[in-house]
């Protein structure tokens, strides 16, 4: 402890310190604005898609759905575990997609309806979105977040790094009645493919 | 970690030792079996960081500094604040029933028209006082003016220049003009005036300490403008481009009249207590509806939708 002390590196130590607990004394108004920001969501691009700003439709345009983009991050769980449940609200309706994550059991189910729910409040009250229930789910994905390390004893002095996972939600709502799947049967297909074969074209023949 | 491995290696090495030994006891032994036998060791290669940080923390480094001699001086976490404008509109007007809907040729009317400022005394002195500090300050003109500010700080609003914005108009009334309208286009336009803006009110009153005089001056305009605000995605939110209003107006106009370089600016408007509803806007809004208790139903037929009361306001 003592060695530590050596005159200016003491001195260095003790003023970076009240450096570090008084940010006022450094650069004034500039500094104090980066108080409260998160190292995490500076300027991330979803949350920024939602500051577009389209200019005004002329009164023979076809009405411009409003696209809502929300997120939700570091959520402790695991991306590929949180894929499942993205991948099953796609396409839905915001009420159905709502509904089936409220009776799922996992755990991502509780947060994914809590982005649902939150992005739908923003929709009404931000986007002006006329019904809440006009809503569907156009994009839901799951995202890696930044992981911390951890050791892992196992026998023999061997050791493995351990990740605590977190994960990120990205979902995207839009205005309007959610999109009519295509059912193609296979008949369907049978004959695309007989058609395909049908119009293959034959070069340098009799 | 590596300390069990070489244990067991030593162990190993030494039973070994003994057989040979005794394999080698009728041969000659011609170079001795060294003792320690160079073992590849696991290298840890990745330390994560929560294990270097145990023990880190130090005592108190500000009392070690003070025991040490070394004086910092006293740090004033202060931050200087210029108020510039006033946080309301002081003993505001109250425009009298009925304004500007009466016909000018009725006797009605023509009262009025004819209403002049010299009627309130407290007017007159804050005039006065006004007038010490700026020397060309004239009840006419003023009125002019302050129509010419309004019509720029309305076209700033809708180009969106902050810098603009902020010499016509006063801290106060900044975020109530842009709250929620930054992502939105607004279109506006002042189409002409009905009648030429009058002063009606004026009054000087000061905040702090005694000196320091603001001074707020109500001008009556009536004009026809066109307003159609867009949203986001660029649908219509509210107004039309096309079809022009009439409107009635009160605005407050404020300047800080001690310092040199004030400049007179909108400061808020004042929305009379019998001022007609506005429009409503295009899409539906969901009203909350009244708290139930559990088990009580909610009764859609006889329930009426409480209508807010009629108070003057200031926006």
């Amino acid at each position: 402890m003592a060695t530590a002390m050596t005159g200016r590196g003491f001195i260095g130590s003790i003023y970076g310190l009240l450096q570090t607990r008084l940010p006022v004394l450094g650069g004034g108004p500039l500094q104090l604005s980066c108080l409260h920001t998160s190292s995490l969501l500076e300027s991330k691009s979803w949350e920024r898609r939602n500051l577009k700003v389209y200019p005004p439709q002329l009164p023979d345009e076809p009405r411009r759905p409003a696209e809502i983009h929300h997120s939700r991050r570091q959520i402790k769980y695991s991306k590929d575990k949180l894929w499942y449940l993205a991948k099953m609200i796609r396409g839905m309706s915001v009420d159905e997609a709502i509904a089936q994550l409220e009776f799922n059991d996992k755990k991502g189910a509780k947060i994914m309806k809590e982005v649902l729910l939150e992005a739908q409040e923003m929709a009404v009250k931000n986007h002006n979105v006329e019904y809440k229930s006009n809503l569907y789910v156009a994009e839901s994905y799951s995202g890696k977040g930044k992981y911390l390390k951890r050791i892992r004893y196992h026998g023999r002095g061997m050791f493995g790094i351990m990740d605590k996972v977190y994960c990120h939600y990205f979902v995207k709502l839009v205005e309007g009645s959610p999109p009519r799947k295509e059912e193609r049967t296979s008949l369907d297909q049978a004959k695309e493919y007989i058609q395909s074969l049908k119009s293959r074209t034959i070069i340098h023949s009799l | 970690m590596a300390m069990p491995m070489r244990r067991t290696l030593l162990t190993l090495h030494r039973a070994t030792q003994s057989n040979l030994k005794n394999a080698e006891a009728s041969l000659d032994v011609l170079h001795p079996i060294p003792l320690l036998l160079p073992v590849r060791t696991k290298k840890r290669y990745f330390i994560p960081p929560a294990v270097g940080l145990k023990g880190k923390s130090e005592e108190n480094p500000e009392a070690k500094a003070r025991a040490a001699g070394i004086v910092f001086r006293q740090q004033y976490l202060e931050r200087p604040i210029n108020i510039a404008c006033t946080a309301g509109i002081f003993d505001p007007y109250i425009p009298p029933e009925g304004d500007a809907r009466l016909s000018t040729l009725s006797k009605e009317g023509l009262k009025q028209r004819t209403e002049q400022i010299r009627q309130s005394a407290a007017s007159q002195l804050a005039i006065r006082k006004i007038k010490e500090h700026d020397s060309e300050f004239k009840t006419k003109d003023f009125a002019e003016r302050a129509q010419e500010i309004f019509i720029e700080a309305h076209n700033a609003l809708t180009q969106f220049n902050k810098e603009k914005l902020h010499s016509l108009v006063t801290e106060r009334c900044y975020p109530e003009m842009t709250r929620g309208n930054r992502y939105k286009t607004i279109r506006w336009r002042f189409v002409e005036s009905l009648e030429p803006p009058r002063v009606v009110h004026a009054r000087c009153p000061d905040m702090v300490t005694k000196g320091n005089l603001y001074g707020q001056v109500t001008v009556r305009m009536h004009s026809k403008q066109t307003l159609a605000i867009y949203d986001r995605f660029g649908r219509l939110m509210l107004g039309s481009e096309e079809h022009s209003k009439d409107v009635l107006e009160y605005l407050v106009i404020e300047r800080h009249l001690i310092n040199p370089y004030g400049r007179w600016r909108l400061h808020g408007k004042i929305v009379p207590s019998w001022a007609p509803a506005k429009d409503p806007i295009i899409k539906t809004v969901i009203i909350p509806g009244p708290e139930l208790k559990p088990g009580q139903e909610f009764d859609a037929l006889n329930y009426e939708v409480p209508k807010p009361v009629a108070v003057q306001w200031y926006k």
